[in-house]
C-alpha cells in the first residue's frame, strides 16, 4: 500500500516492515514476562493486551508528525501493552514490578494520573516506556530487539472504561468536540475516580475484617465472632470436629475422607447458630451423644471409610433431638443439607428410630 | 455385579445391578475405568438394581466422583434402595455424592 510520505518517513516505514519479526519476538517476550509477573505475585488483572501498531496506523502517524522522528527507534509505541487491573493499588504494584523486569526509560514515561492540572479532570493511566534488557533476552544477530522501546499502559478497569469512552467521543478525530460534552466526560471521570477509591476502601475493610476474625478465632474468642461463610472457613482450619471424627473412626478402624464442610453453613444459620461460640457449645454439649449415634449405626457394619462430615452431621442430629425437633426437624435438616427429596422422609424416620434407642442426655 | 454403560449425547447413563462388595469390586473397577478417562464427565447412575455396597464400593464411587469433579462434570446416583442409601448416610457419603 502506498502512503503520502516523504522520503525520510518512507525509510522509517520500510524499517518497520523489515523488522516485523523482531517486534513479534518482543511481543512474545513482553507478554510472557507480564503474565508470569502477575501470576507469581498473585495479582488479579482483568486483561493483559498486547498489540503491534498496524502499518496503516504507523503511516498515519508519520503523515501527521513524521518530522518528530529521526529513526524508527524514536517511536516508542510500535509495540504497545496494556494491563488492566481491578484496583488502583495494583497499578502501583505492577509498575514497581515492571521496573524490575524491564529497563524503564524514565525520561519518556509518564504518570498521566498525576500530570493533569488541578483545574482539569480526566481519568488517565500510567504509561511506561521500556526496553527489554540484555539480561532478560539477547540475540547477537538481532541486537535491535534491545534497542527498540515499547509502551506499557497500566490502568484500572474504570480508568479503561473512561479512556475508551473518551476516545469514542472523537477527541482524536480532529473535529472539535463541544466543551459541554467534554465537561460531562470530565465529571464522569471524577465519579469513576471516586468509585475506584471506594472499591479499594471496601477491599481494605473486608481484609481488615478477615484478619480481625482470624485473630479472634486464633485467640479463642469465639463468642465475639459472628458465624458466616468467612468465619466458618477460618474456624474449619482449626479442625474443630477432628476429635469427634477420630473417635467415631475407632469404631471400625475407619479411614477418614476430609470432605468440604462449607455446605453446612446455610443449615447451621437456619438452625439458629449465630456465633462460633455457639458451634463450640454444640461440640461440647453434643459430642458424646453424636458418638453414641455413630456407634449405634456403624458397630454392626464393617464400613471402614467415613467422611469428616459425619461428625458435624451427627452433632446437628443430636442438637435437633435435644431441642425437641423430632422427626420433622430431622427431615428439615436433611432437606436443607441435601436438598428436598423423598429420600429425606425415610432418612429422617430411620434416624429418629435409631436415636430414640440411645439414651440422649 | 453388572454394569451397563450407555453414552448418549452429553451424558453417560450407567445401570448398576447386583452387590458391590469385595468379591465384585475388581470387576466394578474395571467396568467404570472408562468413565474416569472419557471426555464426557456427566454421569447418571441408575442404582435401582444395586443391592448392597461395601466400603470398597464407597471408595470406588469416591474415586469416580473426584475424577468427574476434576473434569468439571457431575455424578448423580438415582433410585437407590433404602439399605444402600443408609450406607451412604451413615458414612457421610451422601454429603460427597449427589443422590436423587
Amino acid at each position: 500500500m502506498e502512503y503520502n510520505l516523504d522520503f525520510h518517513c518512507q525509510m522509517i516505514l520500510d524499517e518497520y516492515r523489515e523488522n516485523m519479526a523482531i517486534f513479534e519476538k518482543m511481543k512474545e517476550i513482553v507478554r510472557e514476562q507480564l503474565e508470569k509477573c502477575v501470576s507469581d505475585n498473585n495479582i488479579y488483572v482483568t486483561a493483559i493486551e498486547t498489540r503491534i501498531k498496524t502499518e496503516n496506523s504507523l503511516a498515519g502517524k508519520l503523515e501527521l508528525k513524521g518530522h518528530k522522528y529521526k529513526f524508527l527507534s524514536d517511536i516508542t509505541d510500535i509495540l504497545g501493552t496494556r494491563i488492566i487491573t481491578f484496583y488502583t493499588e495494583e497499578v502501583d504494584k505492577i509498575s514497581a514490578l515492571i521496573d524490575k523486569i524491564f529497563e524503564v526509560d524514565w525520561e519518556n514515561s509518564v504518570d498521566k494520573r498525576k500530570a493533569l492540572d488541578l483545574d482539569r479532570f480526566g481519568y488517565m493511566s500510567l504509561h511506561y516506556i521500556c526496553r527489554i534488557p540484555k539480561s532478560l533476552y539477547y540475540d547477537a544477530e538481532h541486537s535491535e530487539l534491545n534497542d527498540y522501546r515499547f509502551e506499557i499502559q497500566m490502568r484500572t478497569a474504570l480508568q479503561h472504561v473512561w479512556a475508551t469512552m473518551y476516545h469514542d467521543t472523537g477527541y482524536k478525530s480532529g473535529i472539535e468536540v463541544p466543551k459541554e460534552h467534554l465537561r460531562n466526560m470530565n465529571r464522569l471521570a471524577g465519579v469513576l475516580e471516586l468509585a475506584d477509591e471506594q472499591f479499594s476502601r471496601i477491599r481494605k475493610e473486608i481484609n481488615d475484617y478477615r484478619r480481625n476474625v482470624e485473630s479472634l478465632v486464633a485467640d479463642g474468642n469465639f463468642d465475639d465472632v459472628n458465624l458466616d461463610s468467612d468465619t466458618f472457613r477460618s474456624y474449619l482450619t482449626m479442625k474443630p470436629f477432628k476429635k469427634l471424627i477420630d473417635k467415631i473412626a475407632t469404631i471400625n478402624q475407619a479411614e477418614i475422607y476430609e470432605d468440604n464442610l462449607m455446605r453446612y453453613i446455610t443449615t447451621l444459620l437456619k438452625m439458629g447458630f449465630r456465633t462460633l461460640g455457639d458451634l463450640q457449645r454444640l461440640i461440647k454439649e453434643c459430642s458424646d451423644d453424636a458418638y453414641k449415634l455413630a456407634l449405634h449405626q456403624l458397630s454392626a457394619t464393617d464400613l471402614d471409610i467415613l467422611a469428616l462430615s459425619v461428625a458435624l452431621q451427627n452433632l446437628c442430629i443430636v442438637y435437633i433431638i435435644k431441642k425437641g425437633g423430632g422427626e420433622v426437624g430431622l427431615r428439615m435438616f436433611y432437606d436443607s443439607v441435601f436438598g428436598e427429596s423423598d429420600y429425606n422422609i425415610e432418612h429422617a424416620r430411620r434416624t429418629f428410630e435409631q436415636i430414640t434407642k440411645i439414651n440422649i442426655k | 455385579m453388572e454394569v451397563n454403560i450407555e453414552n448418549t449425547g452429553n451424558k453417560t447413563f450407567v445401570v448398576l445391578n447386583g452387590r458391590l462388595d469385595t468379591t465384585t469390586a475388581d470387576k466394578f473397577m474395571q467396568d467404570i475405568t472408562p468413565l474416569m478417562q472419557g471426555d464426557n464427565p456427566d454421569i447418571e447412575m441408575d442404582c435401582t438394581g444395586l443391592e448392597y455396597t461395601s466400603s470398597q464400593g464407597l471408595r470406588m464411587f469416591l474415586m469416580l466422583q473426584k475424577s468427574v469433579t476434576a473434569r468439571k462434570g457431575n455424578l448423580v446416583l438415582k433410585n437407590m434402595k433404602p439399605q444402600v442409601k443408609e450406607v451412604f448416610d451413615i458414612t457421610g457419603f451422601s454429603n460427597i455424592i449427589k443422590i436423587v
